[in-house]
């Protein structure tokens, strides 16, 4: 630790920063890092763990930096988080220094309280606003290839940033909700220390001495650094980054009342995600999805998938597949040019850092079904007269599509067969018929 | 007998004269024709029948015979004439064209390489010139990826008021039954039979445009048999006219429900389709109000009698009743059918095993050859591709040619080089080689490839 105070805090943090693009782009040949690189997370990892009732490796990096954060207050945010890093410094350029946010109360517990009950019910409510996931977001930007998909992959770390410039590091300090677990982690140990070390205090009395030093007092000094008393702050050290905001931890009720809160949105959100399922004709997930109810909660929306795909087919959905739960969780969309869900490909399913898409192994992936192609009688060239094309089958690499006769209505089609079609595509983008293909990957209809 | 059914330029083609005329020339023609002989009929001894042997008589000499007046036929024997020598062509239908008009494929494609640039000229272009200035006779030209349409009707006109001017020698319903071989084995003509009965007619060269190889099959050259979709195209009226009422048949598809919406319980079909037939059929034709139907049909052997009738029945009952099924939709209640196709859609019967097997792998790879006689353009998922003049002379049986669908290509080859405008370019180079022998006094495995590819050039033919 002593090498660590030595050190400026940004050097640190610039390294970090440099490294979490590393393994963010991934820079390195290791095609999962990105969702490593996520797992670090404390609040994707629990929450994930719970929802998914399953462990990864990753986990171990995740309980590495719980623990620290529970013995150095928001460590994780002072010296590693890349986001915390980049709204730091648009806060420093920003327009607004002062404190105003003390007033505000800490959501970002509730946030992750309300989440991880959820994931206790299957639907972790608001997992999506892990900062790890919002960094990583915009590195799928080489894969968007529509304006919708560029501004969705780009939103969430656009809109900290810009926010953080204009109204100051509200974000941080009171929002993000892997602040609110690190805050909870380390008030908890404190606690826990206070009631093992002096057996006589009561352990909310000993909650609340330590709760009185805030956490935040630094990054808002970061602020006031620019104001009129720079040379004071400055000298304020790094662990105090974050003293006198945290104003106490929260009563016993309200942890109550957010984490039912999360429960109960979970169950409607699952109940309205298996609704949605039901009624959907083009809604398509990624190889590996978990069933749609638990999808949307499942999905942070980090956008590794989309970044992973080499055919380029996965969006961000703009809610229009599946409504706003989904809000820019990733969908197949067959929309371009000879461009499908490859047979010798897997890599989508083994870079989500949540389990929201089960990592599938190739003889799995090629089993696994997106969806079904159904061939429109109404638009097919072949049974319409107008060509004389089988461009579909040709194209189909399970060989589940071939032209049959059909002696009763005396028409030849594509016959699909849906035991061998695992929807990936591969007929959808070479039909010719435009702007509607004849034989289009339908959702998955449960039989 | 020679200028039987050569108007001779008396009549200025395209007035209705020429038709008349040719009445007037056959009949004439028909005077030299031999008497037809009493010959001894078949005899039946138990169940066994036998035709006593017996001489045909000679209908006509020639220097090149083209069996089959289809579009590769029609194209070898017009080419040919054009280079002086004496032509005759036989077609076993009442009107020249084969499949292209009798068959109602109206649309030529595939005329286009990848990047649609046009790359069959020659004949092809010349019919389509042709028909440029025919009212009603051709749309969509020089539209690529858009392939041209025509009228069958303006195409029938169209060839024989060319056969009228060109001097070529016909005889129309008369079928090719029989090669005529000589004691070493080449093919010195065929055998027709006819209303006139069983008759012969000598040539130097022959050219087996008969698209099932039937001439070649019969001089004993070897080949390989192929099964394919046979189908019936159909014309119907009044299907455009449907087609622009605002609102009708305009229904989004992307507003469909999933066909299995509200089915969960019957069980998952097993094929993923949604059968519902709304009217947007067929292609439309240069005839308004009235689109071609397209029909790829059941895998039928087109060598097999009894499996040709019955596709002629089926088809047939089945595009009838196709069509009432439209009529019953709202909106297409006016939907009549015009025709069904005179002719079977028989894609490919025989393949020629010929000098030169042209194969899938080299047609993908984009081979070039060095007889190369022209091009197919890009078809599916098949670039557009040089095809050689081997392919069109069989490996062993001498003073044959083909053309047309039965040219020695692999299957997946000839999937391509069956189509009309592949038709015409095998034909015209068929034709010219044919009276290269003739003026070389060659054998059509010994052509001057050079002189070929001139001749073809000079009749306006793209070889890349």
């Amino acid at each position: 630790m002593t090498f660590f105070r030595r050190v400026p805090r940004w050097v640190i943090q610039l390294t970090c920063f440099v490294g979490a693009i590393v393994l963010a782009w991934p820079l390195v040949p290791w095609k999962i890092a990105p969702r490593f690189f996520q797992e670090i997370s404390p609040f994707v990892s629990v929450s994930s763990i719970i929802a998914t009732r399953s462990i990864g490796v990753g986990a171990v990096l995740a309980l590495v930096v719980a623990i620290a954060s529970s013995f150095k207050k928001r460590w994780f945010c002072l010296y590693l988080c890349p986001t915390g890093f980049l709204l730091e410094n648009s806060s420093r350029f920003g327009m607004r220094k002062n404190r105003w946010w003390g007033k505000c109360p800490p959501v970002g517990r509730y946030v992750a309280i309300l989440t991880i009950a959820g994931a206790i019910v299957g639907y972790p409510v608001l997992l999506w606003m892990d900062p790890l996931c919002i960094f990583t977001s915009p590195f799928a930007l080489n894969k968007a290839t529509n304006p919708y998909s560029v501004i969705l992959v780009i939103l969430g770390l656009g809109v900290l940033v810009g926010a953080t410039f204009v109204i100051g590091m509200l974000w941080c300090v009171r929002i993000c909700p892997l602040s609110g677990l690190q805050d909870m982690l380390y008030l908890s140990r404190k606690a826990l220390w206070a009631k093992l070390t002096s057996g006589a205090a009561s352990p909310k009395a000993a909650g609340r001495a330590a709760v009185t030093e805030s956490s935040n007092a630094q990054l808002v000094n970061i602020a006031a650094a620019r104001a009129p008393k720079p040379q004071a702050a400055r000298k304020e050290p790094a662990n105090r980054l974050f003293a006198k905001s945290t104003r106490k931890f929260s009563s016993a009720r309200r942890v109550f009342f957010a984490g039912g809160a999360g429960a109960l949105l979970a169950l409607i959100a699952r109940r309205a995600g298996a609704a949605r399922y039901r009624k959907a004709n083009t809604l398509l997930r990624p190889p590996g999805a978990v069933p749609e109810d638990r999808f949307a909660g499942l999905c942070i929306r980090c956008n590794n998938c989309t970044h992973a795909c080499p055919s380029k087919i996965i969006h961000p959905d703009t809610g229009h597949e599946a409504g706003l739960a989904g809000f820019g969780a990733p969908v197949i969309k067959y929309d371009r040019d000879y461009q499908y869900c490859l047979e010798t490909c897997n890599a989508c399913s083994q870079v989500c850092p949540t389990g929201a898409l089960t990592a599938l192994a190739m003889p799995e992936k090629k089993k696994y079904v997106i969806g079904e192609a159904i061939v429109d009688d109404n638009l097919c060239l072949l049974v319409l007269g107008k060509k004389e094309c089988d461009a579909c089958e040709l194209a189909c690499p399970y060989d589940a599509i071939k032209i049959k006769w059909d002696e009763d209505q005396f028409i030849s089609y594509p016959g699909i067969d849906l035991n061998k079609c695992n929807g990936c595509g591969a007929c959808q983008v070479v039909c010719p018929v435009n702007p509607t293909k004849a034989i289009r990957v339908w959702t998955l209809k449960p039989s | 007998m020679r200028r039987s059914l050569a108007a001779g330029g008396l009549f200025a083609a395209g007035s209705l004269m020429p038709v008349s005329s040719a009445f007037a020339n056959q009949a004439g023609a028909h005077e030299g024709t031999p008497e037809r002989e009493t010959k001894p009929p078949a005899r039946v001894v138990g169940r066994k029948v036998t035709q006593p042997e017996r001489e045909l008589p000679v209908l006509h000499e020639t220097s090149v015979l083209v069996v089959g007046g289809g579009p590769a036929g029609t194209a070898a024997a017009f080419s040919a004439k054009r280079l002086g020598v004496d032509v005759t062509l036989v077609e076993r239908y009442g009107y020249l064209g084969g499949l292209a008009t009798g068959g109602l494929v109206l649309g030529i494609f595939p005329l286009y390489d990848r990047k649609n640039k046009q790359v069959i000229y020659g004949f092809a272009e010349e019919l389509m010139k042709k028909l440029d200035v025919t009212k009603f006779g051709i749309i969509d030209r020089n539209k690529a990826p858009i392939y041209p349409t025509f009228d069958a009707e303006a195409m029938k006109y169209l060839l024989a008021s060319m056969v009228l001017d060109s001097g070529v020698t016909a005889y129309l319903d008369c079928w090719g039954v029989d090669a005529i071989v000589d004691g070493r084995g080449g093919v010195r003509g065929a055998v027709f039979e006819s209303k006139s009965g069983r008759q012969a007619i000598l040539a130097d060269i022959v050219i087996d445009c008969t698209g099932d190889g039937d001439i070649y099959a019969a001089a004993g050259a070897a080949f390989e048999k192929v099964e394919t979709n046979i189908g019936l195209v159909s014309r119907i009226g009044n299907i455009d006219m449907v087609d622009m009422m605002p609102g009708r048949g305009s229904e989004d598809p992307n507003s469909r429900q999933h066909p299995m919406v509200g089915k969960v319980g019957e069980g998952r079909p097993s094929e993923g389709r949604v059968s519902d037939f709304n009217g947007h059929a067929g292609n439309p034709t240069p005839a308004p109000h009235v689109n071609w139907l397209n029909m790829k049909g059941p895998l039928g052997d087109a060598l097999d009698v009894a499996n040709l009738t019955e596709l002629e029945l089926k088809l047939r009952m089945g595009t009838w009743s196709n069509v009432q099924k439209l009529q019953h939709r709202k909106g297409n209640e006016q939907v009549y059918l015009t025709e069904t196709a005179p002719q079977l859609g028989v894609r490919l019967s025989r393949l020629l095993d010929g000098v030169k097997k042209l194969s899938n792998q080299e047609i993908r790879g984009g081979a070039k050859f060095k007889d190369v006689i022209g091009y197919s353009g890009a078809y599916a998922l098949a670039p557009e591709f040089q095809i050689p003049y081997g392919s069109l002379v069989p490996a062993k049986v001498e003073n044959v040619l083909a053309a047309g669908r039965c040219i020695s290509a692999e299957f997946e080859v000839a999937d391509i080089t069956r189509l009309i405008p592949v038709c015409w370019v095998t034909g015209q180079a068929a034709g010219i080689a044919a009276a290269l022998c003739i003026q070389d006094k060659c054998k059509p495995r010994n052509v001057n490839v050079a002189k070929l590819q001139n001749l073809l050039h000079q009749q306006g033919a793209y070889l890349g």
